[in-house]
């Protein structure tokens, strides 16, 4: 089954920036993909897309068989309750704490309480931060914040995860184990998409790549490399 | 889905974290709906002195010490007929000498008096004393002389036009006063909560990207505009029970003694002071609600 697809999708900003030129591309249900090209080459601006944060410029895009380029704006944070994000600049929520940051995603879908007393704390542990579950975002490190990104992303083990460079600001261990919970999210049929910079990543997990280049997608590759 | 755990614990951790907006937003209500109330209490009591006044208008209709009795009682049913009288009261001769005596005691002008020089009449009240030249007329004929049996219709004919004419200046004044304030309140209270809510414009945004519905996000807002404007507005009133209990009543009382005003804010028989409470809270806590609902309309959009 089709999770994602893309039909001749372009983006152009209001200032004329052509960040996505006529994507087609499929992602099946369950895949893991990397989304690589450099700095600019609209590797955040397809994610984006994905979740409606800003809205495509022509062509449709389609989430488990439905076309949510006519999806009515009441029916949008249902769509985005199913897509876990790890956005690139984190967006946590300033005045919660890192335990509120991460039962938010679950408070906004109407999970009782005693569920999320227990997912959070597990949550938190698998990302490495059950200590700091009491801080604010701004007596956090950028890495640690971006791991309770990662949290909220997947506490409510949505269908589909996007990761936009969730190793950007990580050392290589605890790169690695975000990768390790990437893998495993992805081992229970959550379909991963990761936008990266990281080559070693890529080179080692050997997954699906596509690359884009100022906005075109020059390669799509199964078991792929991060490139020359 | 009803949340009420989560809206109530987030209004609240939101109102202690947000501390310094909200405290701003409070202490704007507060202040600005006391001074709303001081003057809502001031005009009250001004329209009070001035109706009371107004009640102290009246007509003395003096009649000829011959005057036959069917004609005093003729002249009595007219009076009682038309629909401008609210009280008519008869003094006799007797009775006019009797009070002028109480009012004069221990004066010589007594011991000067023979007989009773003093005429009987009638003292009328109106229900509409604007009304006072229209009345007086009537105890006119078509040559000007009074009709028989009236001797002298006395009301103060330019105090009473000069009072009357001061009193719709000062009414009018006073309601602008009051529908300036009104709106100057309603303006900074919106402003201070719409700036709260501005502030916190990429928290909504974040919210709505991680799934929240706008409802999700409106309610602690709305919550918590309400309870600044609802606090605000309590503390205003306990600022204002202090301004009234410490100082205005002093004032109050004094009028109530010199001039037997009926109608005071405070101190008045119809408890117009919880009014004036019961409105500043109902004003405020709405008017805190009113501004995030509009607030929210600004930034919270899909
Ligand atoms: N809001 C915006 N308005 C105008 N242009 C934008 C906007 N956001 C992105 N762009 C432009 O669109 C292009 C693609 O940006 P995008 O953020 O998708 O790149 P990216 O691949 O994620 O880069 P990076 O690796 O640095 O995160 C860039 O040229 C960028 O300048
Ligand atoms: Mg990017």
């Amino acid at each position: 089954m089709d999770m994602i697809e893309f039909k001749n999708v372009s983006k152009v900003y209001d200032d004329d920036t052509a960040a996505l030129k006529d994507i087609d591309l499929t992602i099946k249900k369950g895949e893991f993909l990397f989304l690589v090209g450099p700095s600019g080459s609209g590797k955040s601006t397809f994610i984006k897309l994905l979740i409606k944060e800003i809205k495509e410029t022509k062509g449709s895009i389609f989430i488990a068989g439905r076309n949510i380029c006519k999806l009515k704006s009441s029916r949008i944070p249902q769509l985005r309750r199913n897509i876990g994000c790890v956005f690139q600049d984190f967006k946590l929520l300033p005045n919660k704490t890192v335990f509120e940051n991460v039962a938010f995603a679950l408070e906004v879908i109407g999970r009782p309480g005693y569920e999320i007393k227990l997912q959070v704390p597990q949550v938190l542990k698998l990302v490495g931060l059950h200590n700091k579950d009491q801080s604010y975002p701004h007596q956090l490190s950028g890495g640690e914040q971006q791991r309770v990104s990662i949290a909220r992303a997947f506490v409510n083990r949505p269908p589909i995860l996007l990761a936009d460079e969730p190793t950007g600001n990580l050392d290589p261990a605890t790169s690695d184990g975000i990768m390790k919970i990437l893998s495993r999210i992805n081992l229970i049929g959550t379909t991963v998409v990761m936008a990266t910079h990281d080559r070693n990543i890529v080179n080692s997990m050997r997954r699906r790549v596509v690359e884009l280049e100022e906005g075109e997608l020059i390669r799509d590759q199964k078991r792929g490399v991060y490139g020359d | 889905m009803v949340r009420p755990r989560y809206f109530f614990s987030e209004t609240f951790t939101s109102l202690k974290r947000n501390f310094l907006m909200g405290f701003t937003a409070i202490t704007t209500v507060a202040i600005t709906l006391f001074i709303v109330g001081f003057f809502a209490i001031l005009v009250f009591d001004i329209q009070g002195i001035i109706n009371s006044i107004k009640g102290q208008v009246e007509l003395a209709v003096y009649l000829e010490d011959n005057i036959s009795t069917e004609l005093k009682e003729y002249i009595e049913e007219e009076i009682k007929s038309w629909e401008e009288t609210d009280e008519l009261k008869f003094i006799s001769k007797e009775q006019a000498l009797e009070r002028f005596k109480e009012q004069n005691q221990g004066s010589d002008i007594l011991k000067e008096i023979q007989g009773n020089p003093l005429p009987a009449s009638f003292e009328i009240t109106l229900k509409d004393p604007e009304k006072v030249d229209q009345v007086a007329l009537r105890f006119v004929d078509k040559d000007g002389n009074y009709i028989e049996g009236v001797d002298d219709v006395i009301y103060g004919r330019n105090y009473v036009r000069r009072l009357f004419s001061i009193t719709a200046i000062v009414g009018t004044i006073a309601i602008l006063i009051i529908i300036v304030l009104l709106l100057a309140t309603i303006v900074l209270i919106f402003n201070t909560i719409r700036l709260s809510i501005y502030a916190r414009r990429k928290e909504i945004e974040v919210m709505k990207l991680v799934g929240a519905t706008n409802w999700f996000v409106r309610i602690p807002f709305l919550f918590e505009g309400f309870f600044e404007g609802f606090t605000g507005s309590i503390l205003s009133v306990i600022l204002l029970y202090l301004l009234s209990s410490l100082l205005l009543v002093k004032g109050e009382s004094v009028i109530l003694e010199t001039m037997r005003v009926k109608e005071l804010a405070i101190l008045g028989s119809g408890n117009m002071i919880f009014y004036i409470y019961g409105g500043i809270v109902i004003l405020g806590g709405f008017i805190g609600l009113l501004s995030s609902a509009i607030a929210l309309r600004r930034y919270v959009k899909v």
